[in-house]
């Protein structure tokens, strides 16, 4: 069963919708990352979930029981900010024990329970010290240890990496997500970064303008997105406007700019039908001969940019068509300079195919 | 937590913050609603009230008197007058040189920046009749700037006049010192709410500092030069304690209620209260409504002609090159007059006047003879404190256990901002009006409770205290992220009262602390209402006044320069609090 369900959920602030009628059940145990951009609603989701806000329609479950006029502070979900809130005129010790003396433990059990915490969080040493003389990966452990004393099951995380600087939070997610492991907690861990949610997550709910995009598991998110905004906020692609001109038996032809033709394999959309072809960076290699059986084009680059480990090209083809394509650096690989002409190939199963959003390519890809 | 981290209502979006939540329950609401209307709001509404009501008797006596006609309509008209005209030029002036000041204050950092800002606002913290006394001598008597500038009288005479505003200088003076504040405080922190870039961005694309200034920083902070503008025109119209003191023969509004009490001319004195009291309103409430609308700055709604605005650049950037260095100078030659040298001067004749009379060599004329000689001022003095211990304590005392449970509601319900405006109608509120409301209401006319005396002092003085104590808790409550802790501590497992208790009321403790220590010292040094209400129990800044009129001047020299330290080492304590 479902250790929290959501049913019809909607939220609210005046004019706005900030959350529009979601449905979502979280599994005991299970790591779930809810990813979007800045004002698609994820906090707010959140917040109704531990019950600092209320829903305007549907219903919250926990562990089976509606608790839609429930207080925070009997859902036993602690919410984890941003900013960690860790009670500035408190030391660690007390904000760590906070939770258990406030639930009238006995003395020996808030002992008990908060320096068995603080040492696994490898801040024994530190209760003594106060907030701000800690830094961000210690406020983060004092806060997550704030969390689990006070005995909830549920961490509910507003961007919990937020705050860290770019090289700790890519070392804290593995502990973030052992910890919850180890622990067998259930979190839901709000993102905007999708890096971070592929990595961490069992689950990733991709929430756009309040509702709930695509929700699966992450290489189900990056290998099948179900539309255009998904396989463009979780991984990248380039999109490509054309109409269906063809189908036959296991691959469909479409027409784009310039009386060129791709061929990809998804044969769902019918003959006439005007779509956007989505096809990642890195799925496009650069070269100077065609490849046999994959689209070609031919091209010039416009620029090439290293990024770490691989190079970024920016390439413009026959038809005056921009795609860009990432190719991972290996020894004895062939760079190739701005203003080289040479042969883009991608293969028709890398190729995913969407209807054309009646709003506009752009609007679809750029709104919130 | 610093204040970038204010993201978390994304430009108004989405008001994270939840007013109506829950947290603070039905009675604790409605029992500070009931206090807060009791005690604060109904002598207001009680005085006004009471010209309607009683309106037969204020017509009589005002307008149809059988002996003198409208003669006392006159007299209201032309104190009023009087008023307004010494309010606006105060006004003026602090703008002209309060801008730069606060400018200053807000974008330089220098040596001493914090010490200039305390001098900037201790007129706010010294009693006032003991700062009006030290302007007197200063400039009136021998012993202030005349004898040190080898006269043998004041610099000034009491009675002499600006010309074209027509009021009196020393007046003038003491009015600029004690609104002076308000208006480099209030555009002080205006200027630093606006971020610095705007100012770097204009600079660095080729605008002189002044011109920058008038186009970039000045219409941005247009509200703030409005509401400061209109908090000092109130605190100059309603202002009564030092007014008392360097009135001379001139009278203003908030004197002649006081004049006009202590006459038993009730009808006219509340007529004349609810005629301040109305303008205060009506001057004040549209623009704390403006700026309470979360305006932040006027368009330019003008644009000059290319040629003049061409020619009026040239001008600022000649000015801004070679003239900067006055926008420094001519205020802190403000600050020194108006604050410092009366200070000094009041000090430094303590000491002269300690045994005998400097002048005349007379030992009647020392302070010592005067305090323990046959008139005995000591005595009163002692007496006196203890009544305004007495009173600072308790009306302190009450007006923290309402302005607590005040300042919550304010914050987290959605009527708090209209409750937070109203709050502003004590503080705006000229005292002498304040007084005589409060008389009207508990005393023989209305409830018919309390009699003059030391409880209806207190009463009196939680009429404003409310509001100063409120003010700090919400400053303290709105610098820290108090909802984002409590709701921390909700999901963690802290019911709404707890999370009050444990974490809320620990993180506002300063705030609490400040506002205490500002309500005592504002209770301590408060004259205009004070004089209405006092009746026998007469306070130190009242005692101050009677020993100016019964020209006992070195008792009263003593009296002010023990009000003033008084006051300096809980501004000192003041400092202490907010600083750790």
């Amino acid at each position: 069963m479902a250790l929290i369900r959501l049913v019809n959920v909607t939220k609210k602030f005046g004019e706005i919708t900030a959350v529009d009628h979601i449905d979502l059940a979280v599994e005991d145990g299970e790591y779930l990352c809810i990813l979007g951009q800045t004002g698609a609603g994820k906090t707010t989701l959140l917040r109704t979930i531990a019950g600092l806000l209320k829903p305007d329609e549907g219903e919250i479950y926990i562990e089976g029981k509606l608790v839609n006029g429930v207080p925070p502070e009997q859902r036993n979900a602690v919410y984890m900010f941003q900013q960690f809130a860790l009670f500035p005129h408190m030391n660690v010790w007390q904000n760590v024990s906070f939770g258990p003396v406030i639930k009238d433990r006995s003395s020996e059990e808030v002992k008990e329970v908060s320096s068995e915490i603080l040492e696994m969080v490898r801040l024994a040493d530190r209760k003594d010290a106060f907030p701000h003389e800690l830094s961000g990966g210690m406020q983060q452990r004092v806060a997550l240890a704030r969390g689990i004393a006070s005995g909830a099951r549920i961490l509910l995380l507003d961007e919990p990496l937020g705050a860290l600087d770019a090289r700790l939070r890519v070392d804290i997610r593995r502990q973030l997500r052992k910890l919850v492991k180890d622990q067998k907690l259930t979190a839901i861990h709000v993102t905007h970064d999708q890096e971070e949610a592929l990595m961490i997550a069992d689950r990733i709910a991709v929430l756009r303008k309040g509702t709930i995009e695509q929700m699966g598991e992450p290489h189900e998110i990056y290998s099948r997105p179900r539309s255009i905004f998904v396989a463009g906020f979780v991984g990248g692609a380039n999109f490509i406007e054309g109409n269906v001109v063809k189908i036959d038996g296991s691959s469909s032809s479409i027409e784009i700019r310039g009386g060129y033709e791709i061929r990809v394999s998804d044969t769902s959309k019918r003959v006439g039908e005007k779509v956007v072809v989505a096809v990642r960076p890195e799925d496009i290699s650069v070269g100077l001969e065609e490849v046999s059986g994959s689209n070609n084009f031919h091209g010039k680059i416009e620029s090439a940019t290293f990024i770490g480990g691989s190079i970024e090209y920016k390439i413009r083809l026959e038809n005056e068509e921009t795609v860009s394509s990432r190719i991972l650096l290996s020894g004895n690989l062939k760079t190739y300079e701005a203003t080289e002409g040479i042969v883009v190939s991608f293969s028709p199963e890398k190729c995913f195919v969407f209807p054309y959003p009646k709003a506009g390519l752009l609007q679809e890809i750029e709104a919130i | 937590m610093g204040k970038g981290q204010k993201h978390r209502d994304l430009g108004g979006l989405m008001p994270l913050r939840l007013k109506g939540s829950a947290g603070l329950s039905k009675t604790v609401v409605w029992a500070t609603l009931g206090a807060l209307l009791v005690f604060v709001l109904l002598p207001t509404f009680y005085l006004i009230s009471y010209v309607f009501v009683r309106w037969n008797e204020v017509r009589v006596e005002v307008f149809e008197n059988p002996i003198i006609g409208d003669e006392n309509w006159r007299q209201i008209l032309k104190v009023l007058f009087f008023s307004f005209r010494l309010s606006l030029s105060t006004v003026a002036f602090d703008l002209v040189f309060g801008i730069p000041l606060a400018y200053v204050l807000a974008r330089k950092r220098f040596y001493g920046k914090s010490l200039l800002e305390d001098v900037v606002t201790l007129p706010l913290v010294i009693p006032t009749s003991g700062f009006g006394f030290a302007t007197l001598i200063t400039w009136t008597t021998v012993a202030g700037l005349g004898g040190a500038l080898g006269l043998n009288s004041g610099l000034i005479p009491l009675n002499a006049l600006i010309p074209v505003v027509d009021v009196t200088f020393i007046l003038f003076t003491v009015h600029v010192a004690l609104t002076f504040p308000y208006i480099v405080r209030t555009l002080e922190t205006k200027f630093q709410s606006i971020d610095i870039t705007f100012e770097t961005a204009s600079r660095t694309l080729g605008a002189s500092a002044l011109t920058t200034f008038r186009n970039i920083l000045f219409p941005l902070s247009l509200p703030g030069v409005f509401s400061a503008s209109v908090l000092a025109f109130a605190r100059s119209l309603g202002e009564t304690g030092a007014t008392l003191i360097v009135s001379g023969v001139s009278s203003t509004a908030s004197i002649a209620i006081v004049r006009w009490t202590s006459e038993f001319k009730l009808a006219t004195a509340s007529f004349m209260g609810s005629l301040l009291v109305v303008t205060a309103w009506v001057i004040i409430l549209p623009v704390e409504l403006y700026a309470g609308r979360g305006a932040r700055s006027f368009r330019i709604p003008y644009q000059l002609p290319t040629s003049l605005s061409n020619r009026l650049i040239k001008i600022e950037r000649l000015v801004s090159r070679r003239l900067a260095y006055l926008k420094d100078i001519l205020p802190l030659i403000v600050v020194m007059i108006t604050v410092i040298v009366p200070i000094v001067v009041v000090l430094n004749s303590v000491i002269l006047y300690w045994s005998t009379d400097p002048y005349t060599g007379k030992v009647q004329g020392g302070v010592l003879y005067q305090l323990f000689g046959p008139s005995n001022y000591f005595s009163s003095v002692v007496r006196a404190s203890s009544t305004s211990i007495i009173v600072a304590l308790a009306s302190t005392y009450i007006a923290t256990c309402i302005a607590i449970p005040l300042a919550f509601i304010i914050e987290r319900r959605w009527y708090g901002d209209f409750i937070r405006s109203i709050l502003k109608v004590p503080l705006i509120m000229p005292t002498s009006s304040l007084g005589l409301s409060v008389l009207l209401l508990w005393g023989s006319s209305g409830f018919n409770l309390v009699s003059s005396g030391i409880w209806l002092i207190t009463l009196t003085h939680v009429v404003f205290s409310v509001p100063v104590i409120v003010e700090s808790i919400i400053a303290a409550y709105e610098g820290s992220e108090i909802q984002m802790y409590e709701d921390s501590a909700r999901t963690l497992g802290a019911t709404a009262y707890n999370a009050i208790e444990t974490v809320s009321l620990p993180l506002i403790k300063s705030g609490i602390l400040t506002g205490f220590i500002l309500s005592f010292t504002h209770s301590l040094g408060e004259t205009g209402a004070t004089f209405i209400v006092m009746g026998r129990d007469i306070t130190i800044p009242a005692l101050v006044v009677n020993m100016v009129e019964a020209l006992a001047i070195p008792a009263a020299l003593f009296t002010s320069t023990y009000l003033i330290i008084l006051s300096l080492i809980l501004l000192a304590v003041i400092r202490i609090i907010t600083r750790s």
